[in-house]
């Protein structure tokens, strides 16, 4: 019998305090689509940072077509024809897509036109519908993510790792990239797909390969498994049922509302124009949308982070355009931002540190105008159980906490400031289905207590299992406000890429903000 | 945590020894004997208590321009200008020295001295952090030209209203004695400016780590955007930062004029400033470090001008030798890390096979 493409034997991998792979073994034949199915923190993306040599096994070997090879780098691991799509792009926003796909490969007097040429003729063959000549900042992440396919395929990779390559996508582009995928299966290529999402992997993968714990819990064909059974594999429990819904009394009153809000761009994204909504107390405000659409800025605009252009927010009446950050969160905003690593924790700081971040300037926790230490201390510890955060206590530093635990941490941390309005972006990005269960019940625990929440998710299932109402955003403009009964998943997705609602959905009811 | 700080006191030593060997190497191209020239140094350093006292009253300014450079540094800003700042702070306390005279008793005079040079150095700094905040300068570069700037005034004032009465040297009267810093020690130069050092390093730790303000520059050190976003305004931080890093600048010109000098002299003790960043890296911006690191630093100071009064060796051996010891305990930084992070799993290795 012929060796497999590639074949990883008893890899084993250790950080500084946590086992990330233990006794890993599996293998990748030719033509083959594995998909590497796992919660985060699972260990998949550092078995393959392996395999592309950005990490070094402590043991085990890696056999390519039978031969043991060490991967030193990811120079190492290209020359082997094995490439990696990371998560974050790796590409040079102010350089054209040639310049950034020929990085690295070409040294010397670089003849540009003909590498244009060539580029051009690959972006041909595999149907992408690229400008060789762009500059990538001016492209779409869509595209941008093309762009990094075919700087794997110009060095002729033979395996293709991608990393969560779908997070970014409209679900049309995820149809379209599958299609890359089997294709290039075909042409006797092997993929491997990083994800956590079962539907994909149903629909993609020849044989589908499970880790939990940095260990391998499950080597399947697609044939012969179905969701249920990679879901039970993946958690090691089934999950309970979201609670039912509540139905919001008529009575409830109005507390959030936006009137003509214009904001101008920023993130590379698009700015908002004349977004109006109006969100009641105990209600879940949905925001669909491929992220970029606005999403951040509109976030930003109710937390006075950045300026109106014109329209007005208020808050149970209050007008906040002259009030700064700070009062804002006073009159009890809270906001989970999509970036927590950036914009929700200081990674370098304790769990207690973190916890006081927005309150820093509160008289209760100060004591002889010192910190009262052990009173944060204390109310951080009760953060820790009533969220059963994973730490060793609340003097952990926050970067060793997996991403699932910091992002409870945060949730914890807004809950508390946000007494009124709760701003979740992305609440779950990048976490795994235990914690994500555990957010959305916490999500929808504040619901019942009236507050209101404003929900942002490029996560459709998300929105649908959240939401009351749900606004779908495209480049900065609302498309319309449905009730969730009102919608599927094909016609949100149209509404998501842009196409306007009368053409392609003549049938749709819209209904106003208010 | 212990294991840790076994590897914190035996790198630095480590380092500390190799910077002295590397610049060993160098006294051989010199065709001198490094073993004899380091004895020399040695028992120079400890040759009579007027010796040992004067490692720390070398240390003591730069414990404080230390500081005012490691103050800043962890809010992420870049005081470069301490040096300027320890002018004003010099300048201011001469002006108010020569008014009073003896005209109050000496401890509400020398209060009032150090008093009026911190709020002249503080607000000097503050600039920095005003057009930092108002217009996002550079205070790495506004801060660094402040310091000319602050010479020039203090040339200004030395030349005209403070002028000795000779009216010979660009240099100022001796301060009435009531004025100067008390001695610690009789027969030496240590004067109480070592102990105010000490007193504003505990308590720039206490501000950092025990006080809400402490808390809120760490985290705009550390994340200005998660910082901006909970509410937390850096533009008044950078002030106030730069304020008391400006302050803590002029306490050294204190120290030296009304400690060491006793006078205020032309272009006096011009590296204080640069000297400051070296200790202040090379403690980690940790202010408790740097009391160490300036003894070190004072320690060498004394040690190379007795050395360079005696055998010929010239005296710039010793920052030379600085210059080694501060690269090497950089360098320690990295292998304090990787010690630990190779315990951390070896401990986890083990855990496994159980």
């Amino acid at each position: 019998m012929d060796s497999p493409y590639l074949e990883l034997r008893d890899v084993t991998k250790l950080f500084a305090k946590v086992v990330a792979n233990r006794h890993v073994s599996f293998s990748i034949q030719s033509g083959e689509v594995v998909a590497l199915l796992g919660e985060n923190g699972a260990g998949k993306s550092t078995i393959m940072k392996i395999l592309y040599g950005l990490y070094h096994a402590d043991s085990g070997e890696i056999l390519i077509k039978g031969v043991a090879r060490k991967i030193a780098s990811p120079k190492a691991a290209m020359a082997l024809g094995i490439a990696m799509i990371q998560q974050h792009f790796s590409l040079v926003p102010a350089h054209s897509v040639t310049e950034n796909i020929i990085l690295g490969n070409a040294s010397g007097r670089i003849n540009l036109a003909a590498y244009q040429k060539q580029v051009r003729e690959l972006a041909t063959e595999y149907g992408f519908d690229i400008d060789p000549a762009a500059l990538v900042r001016d492209l779409p992440v869509g595209v941008q993510q093309k762009v990094e396919i075919l700087k794997a395929l110009f060095q002729k990779a033979r395996l293709l790792i991608m990393d969560e390559p779908t997070a970014v996508l409209t679900p049309q582009e995820a149809v379209k990239l599958m299609a890359f995928v089997r294709r290039f299966a075909t042409a006797g290529h092997s993929v491997v797909f990083i994800t956590h999402k079962l539907k994909e992997v149903m629909a993609v993968a020849d044989r589908i390969i499970v880790m939990r714990n940095g260990e391998v819990h499950g080597d399947l064909l697609r044939a012969s498994t179905d969701e249920k059974e990679l879901s039970t594999l993946m958690i090691g429990r089934e999950l309970p049922p979201l609670p039912e819904e509540l139905a919001i009394p008529a009575s409830a009153k109005e507390m959030l509302r936006l009137d003509g809000v214009s904001v101008r761009d920023a993130h590379g994204g698009c700015g908002l124009q004349e977004v109006s909504f109006a969100i009641r107390e105990g209600e879940i405000f949905g925001i669909a949308g491929v992220s970029g659409n606005g999403q951040q800025e509109l976030c930003e605009a109710i937390c006075g982070f950045r300026p109106l252009a014109s329209g007005s927010i208020s808050l149970d009446g209050r007008d906040l355009a002259r009030l700064g950050i700070r009062d804002r969160i006073s009159l009890g905003i809270g906001y989970v931002p999509a970036d927590r690593q950036k914009d929700g924790l200081v990674m370098e700081m304790s769990l207690a540190e973190n916890m006081i971040l927005k309150s820093s300037y509160d008289a209760k926790w100060k004591q002889w105008r010192l910190l009262d230490r052990p009173r944060i201390a204390q109310y951080a510890n009760s953060k820790i159980q009533a969220y059963s955060i994973k730490a060793p206590g609340p003097d952990a530093v926050v970067k060793e906490l997996s991403g699932g635990n910091q992002q409870k941490l945060v949730v914890a941390r807004e809950v508390d400031n946000g007494t009124r309005l709760l701003i979740f972006d992305q609440p779950t990005r990048g976490l795994d289905l235990g914690a994500i269960d555990y957010v959305h019940k916490a999500i929808l625990a504040e619901r019942a207590k009236g507050k209101g929440v404003l929900c942002i998710s490029t996560e459709l299932s998300e929105i649908f299992a959240l939401s009351d109402r749900i606004a779908v955003l495209y480049k900065g403009v609302i498309q319309g406000i449905f009730k969730k009964t009102e919608l599927t998943t094909e016609k949100i997705g149209l509404l998501m890429a842009g196409y306007a609602i009368d053409a392609a959905l003549p049938d749709m009811t819209k209904e106003g903000a208010k | 945590m212990n294991a840790n700080l076994r590897d914190l006191f035996l790198s630095t030593f480590f380092a500390v020894v190799l910077g002295i060997v590397a610049s060993a190497s160098l006294l051989l191209f010199l065709g001198k004997n490094p073993i004899a020239a380091y004895t020399l140094l040695a028992t120079s350093i400890i040759r009579d208590s007027y010796t040992i006292a004067d490692i720390f009253v070398k240390a003591t300014p730069l414990i404080l321009t230390g500081l005012a450079f490691a103050l800043p540094f962890k809010a992420s800003l870049f005081n470069i200008g301490a040096q300027g700042q320890f002018y004003i702070g010099a300048l201011a306390a001469s002006a108010v020295s020569l008014t009073l005279g003896e005209r109050l008793p000496g401890l509400p005079g020398i209060l009032l001295v150090i008093v009026a040079a911190m709020v002249a150095g503080g607000l000097w700094g503050a600039f920095i952090g005003w057009v930092k905040a108002k217009f996002n300068s550079n205070e790495f570069l506004i801060s660094m030209m402040s310091t000319y700037v602050a010479l020039a005034v203090m040339n200004y004032f030395l030349r005209t209203a403070l002028m000795e009465a000779k009216h010979e040297y660009p240099q100022t009267d001796t301060f009435a004695p009531r004025l100067w810093l008390p001695t610690i020690f009789e027969g030496t130069r240590l004067h109480a400016g070592f102990i105010l050092a000490v007193l504003f390093a505990l308590l720039t730790w206490v501000l950092l780590y025990r006080t809400d303000l402490g808390y809120r520059i760490r985290v705009v050190g550390h994340n200005p955007t998660a910082a901006r976003l909970s509410g937390i305004e850096a533009s008044r931080l950078y002030i106030s930062t730069f304020f008391l890093a400006g302050a803590l600048a002029a306490l050294a010109g204190v120290t030296e004029t009304n400690g060491v000098q006793h006078m205020l002299v032309q272009g006096f003790n011009p590296t204080l400033g640069a000297e400051g960043i070296g200790i202040a890296i090379l403690a980690n911006a940790n202010p408790i470090g740097i009391i160490f690191a300036a003894i070190l630093f004072g320690a060498l100071k004394v040690g190379g001008n007795v050395m360079g009064q005696m055998s010929g060796i010239p005296a710039s051996i010793i920052e030379i030798m600085e210059g080694f010891v501060m690269i090497f305990v950089i360098l320690s930084y990295f292998v304090r890390n990787f010690l630990a992070t190779r315990r951390a799993k070896s401990l986890l290795q083990k855990s496994l096979a159980v």
